[in-house]
C-alpha cells in the first residue's frame, strides 16, 4: 500500500497538518497526487467517460509507447489507502526528480514544446485535441521530455478551427522563449508566473523594428493590436469553425507547424559563456591529472556502485557521464544555463540517464505556488535522495563567491547523500582559488585541507584520498551512523574549532 | 480566366469559415488577441487550401485531357459504355 508523500519536516510549521503534496487542483476534469512510488491522479465523475476512452485509443497507445505521455493505468483501491470505493484513479510511474521549467536550460525548453506541438499535431490527426499547453505538463526522465497529464486530452470538435490551449502555448512556451532571446529576460524568470506573458508584456518591451519582425508579427504585435478590453462573456465562447472537417484539421496542422518555426527561431543557437568552455580551456589541468582525476572517479563510483548520484557543479557533465556509464541515475546542477545546455544536450545525444538542473547550490530554488506547495523547493526534491554526491572543483566557488563556512557546506552535503561524498578541495595556492580570492586572504587564503576535513569528518569517515600534482586533493568519504553537533569557532566561522580526527585519512 | 471564376467561391468560404461560430468549452485562458489572430489565420490558410485544391484541380483536368485525345475530339472508346 502507497503512502501520500508526507513534506510535513521540509515545509514551514504554519502548513496544515495534512501536507500531501496535491500537485494539480485547477482542472475540473481531475487532481493528482504523488505518493513515495508513484503519482496517483483522481478523475471527476463528469470526465470518466472521455478519459477511458481516450486510454482506450489508439493515440494513447502510441504516444506511450514512444515515450512521449507517461503511462497510465486504473490504480486499485486495495493498493492505496486513498482511494474510496466507487472513485476513479489512474496510477502512473513518478518521474524523479521534478523539474520545474524555471531549472530548465533553452534547448529544454524547446525540447519540451517540440514535443508538445507532436503530441497536439497527432492528436488533431486522430480527432482529439490538447486542452492545455504549459511546460508545467511537462517532466524530464533524463534528458528525454515527457507529457505527464493524462487529462490534457479532449475530444475535437471536427470542425472548430480554434486550438483553445494555443493562447496558453504562446503565453507560457513561446513568449517567454522570445523574452529570452530579444530582451535578456531570465527563463528563471517563469518562477514567478503561473500562465508566462501576455503578448503586450513582451509588445511593450521590444525595440520598434523587431515589433515587425515575421517571426514575432502575428503572436506579439497583431495580437496586442488585436486586444479587446472589456469583452462580453458571451463573445469569448464562440469558436471560428470551417464547413469541412478536412479543412479545420489542415487548418490545425498549419498553425501547429507555424508555432514549431516559431519556437525553433525563439529558441536559437546554443549559448556560450565563461563556464560551457570551461572543460577544454581549463589551464590549471594538465593532462594527465585529468586523466588521474577521471579514473580515480571512475574507480569510486565503481567501487560504490550507487544507483543515484547527484553532481553539483556538473559544469558540461564530464563526471555525470562517467557516473551514468557506470549505472547510475545521474541529477546534474549547475548554475551556468550555457554549460548545463551543452550537457543536456550531450545527454540526450547518447541517452544518458541524466536529469540536468540550471540551479544554485548555495541559493536553491524555493517553493512556488499556491501556498508554496504547488511547486516544490529544491532541496526538499534532493535532500536524502542519493546514494552518492559529486562536489569536484565546487567547494571553493561556495567558500569564496557564496562566502559560506565550511561546516555549512558539510552539513548541507551531508543531508544530501544517504553514504558517499567525493569531494575536490582546491587549495589558496590554485589559480582558480587565487582568481576568486580578490585581496580576502585573511579570511580565505589559509583555509587548508585540514579544515576541510575538520568542517567535514563529524558527518563522514575519509575512505580513500588522492593529491593530484596540481596540488588539487580528491577525497572520497562515507557517511558515518551517527553526526555530532561540530562546535563552532566564533572567530573564524570558516574553520572548525575540532581536533582534526586523522584516523579515517589514508 | 478560371481563377477570376473561382474568386467569388473563395469569398464564400472565407465568410463560411470567419462566420460560422461554434460554443466552445475550455479551461484555459485563449486570449481575446490570440484568439483573433487564430480566426484571421483561420481564413488565410482556408484561402491557400480552396486555392490549391482548384489549381490541382484545373492541371489535372489540363493533364487528363492532354492524355485522352479521343475525349477531346469526341470519339469515343468503344469498350465505354454508351452514355446516355
Amino acid at each position: 500500500m502507497n503512502r501520500l508523500v508526507d513534506f510535513s519536516s521540509t515545509h514551514s510549521k504554519t502548513a496544515s497538518a495534512d501536507c500531501s503534496l496535491e500537485a494539480t487542483f485547477r482542472d475540473p476534469a481531475g487532481q493528482l497526487r504523488l505518493t513515495e512510488d508513484c503519482a496517483l491522479r483522481q478523475i471527476r465523475p463528469a470526465a470518466w467517460e472521455e478519459t477511458q476512452a481516450f486510454l482506450a485509443s489508439p493515440l494513447c497507445n502510441a504516444l506511450e509507447q514512444s515515450g512521449d505521455l507517461i503511462a497510465s493505468k486504473i490504480a486499485r483501491p486495495d493498493d492505496h489507502a486513498c482511494i474510496a470505493d466507487g472513485e476513479l484513479w489512474l496510477e502512473h510511474p513518478r518521474v524523479d526528480p521534478i523539474s520545474y521549467p524555471w531549472e530548465w536550460t533553452t534547448a529544454q525548453w524547446r525540447a519540451a514544446a517540440e514535443l508538445t506541438l507532436r503530441v497536439a499535431s497527432q492528436a488533431v490527426a486522430a480527432g482529439w485535441a490538447l486542452k492545455d499547453a504549459t511546460p508545467l505538463n511537462i517532466l524530464f526522465a533524463g534528458p528525454r521530455p515527457v507529457l505527464v497529464d493524462v487529462l490534457s486530452f479532449e475530444r475535437r470538435d471536427p470542425r472548430v478551427t480554434v486550438w483553445l490551449a494555443y493562447g496558453q502555448f504562446v503565453r507560457t512556451f513561446l513568449l517567454p522563449l522570445v523574452a529570452a532571446k530579444y530582451l535578456s529576460w531570465p527563463l528563471q524568470a517563469m518562477l514567478f508566473t503561473r500562465d508566462g506573458y501576455e503578448p503586450g508584456d513582451i509588445y511593450k518591451a521590444l525595440p520598434r523594428r523587431q515589433r515587425i519582425n515575421p517571426a514575432l508579427f502575428d503572436v506579439v504585435t497583431l495580437a496586442t493590436l488585436l486586444e479587446r478590453r472589456g469583452q462580453k462573456a458571451d463573445e469569448a465562447k464562440k469558436m471560428p469553425s470551417a464547413s469541412d472537417p478536412d479543412l479545420a484539421a489542415h487548418i490545425l496542422q498549419k498553425r501547429i507547424t507555424r508555432l514549431g518555426k516559431q519556437i525553433r527561431h525563439a529558441a536559437g543557437s546554443p549559448n556560450r559563456s565563461q563556464w560551457s568552455n570551461y572543460t577544454q580551456l581549463a589551464h590549471h589541468y594538465q593532462p594527465g591529472d585529468t586523466e588521474q582525476k577521471q579514473r580515480f572517479v571512475r574507480e569510486a563510483l565503481e567501487r560504490c556502485r550507487p544507483a543515484e548520484v547527484l553532481d553539483i557543479g556538473a559544469n558540461t557533465g564530464s563526471y555525470s557521464r562517467i557516473a551514468a556509464e557506470t549505472g547510475a541515475k545521474v541529477v546534474a546542477l549547475d548554475s551556468d544555463a550555457a554549460a548545463l545546455e551543452a550537457l543536456w544536450e550531450m545527454a540526450a545525444l547518447e541517452d544518458l540517464a541524466v536529469t540536468a538542473l540550471v540551479a544554485n547550490i548555495a541559493r536553491p530554488t524555493p517553493a512556488a505556488g499556491w501556498r508554496n506547495r504547488e511547486q516544490l523547493s529544491l532541496l526538499d526534491r534532493l535532500t536524502g535522495k542519493f546514494d552518492l554526491v559529486l562536489m569536484l572543483a565546487v567547494i571553493h566557488h561556495l567558500i569564496l563567491r557564496e562566502q559560506l563556512p565550511l561546516k555549512h557546506i558539510a552539513e548541507l552535503s551531508a543531508s544530501l547523500t544517504r553514504r558517499w561524498l567525493l569531494v575536490e578541495w582546491v587549495p589558496p595556492s590554485d589559480p582558480m582559488y587565487q582568481e576568486w580570492l580578490r585581496g580576502r586572504d585573511e579570511l580565505y587564503g589559509h583555509l587548508t585541507e585540514d579544515d576541510l576535513q575538520r568542517a567535514f569528518l563529524p558527518f563522514f569517515a575519509v575512505a580513500e584520498r588522492l593529491e593530484l600534482s596540481n596540488r588539487r586533493v580528491l577525497l572520497l568519504l562515507e557517511r558515518t551512523a551517527e553526526q555530532t553537533d561540530a562546535t563552532f569557532d566564533a572567530d573564524n566561522p570558516h574553520c572548525e574549532a575540532q581536533p582534526l580526527d586523522k584516523a579515517g585519512a589514508a | 480566366m478560371k481563377l477570376l471564376r473561382i474568386f467569388p467561391l473563395v469569398l464564400i468560404l472565407l465568410g463560411a469559415v470567419m462566420l460560422s461560430e461554434r460554443p466552445a468549452y475550455g479551461y484555459t485562458d485563449p486570449g481575446t488577441g490570440l484568439l483573433a489572430i487564430q480566426a484571421a489565420g483561420s481564413a488565410l490558410v482556408a484561402t491557400g487550401w480552396y486555392l490549391r485544391r482548384k489549381l490541382h484541380a484545373f492541371f489535372q483536368n489540363r493533364e487528363q485531357t492532354e492524355h485522352n485525345p479521343a475525349e477531346q475530339t469526341g470519339i469515343l472508346n468503344t469498350e465505354d459504355p454508351p452514355r446516355v
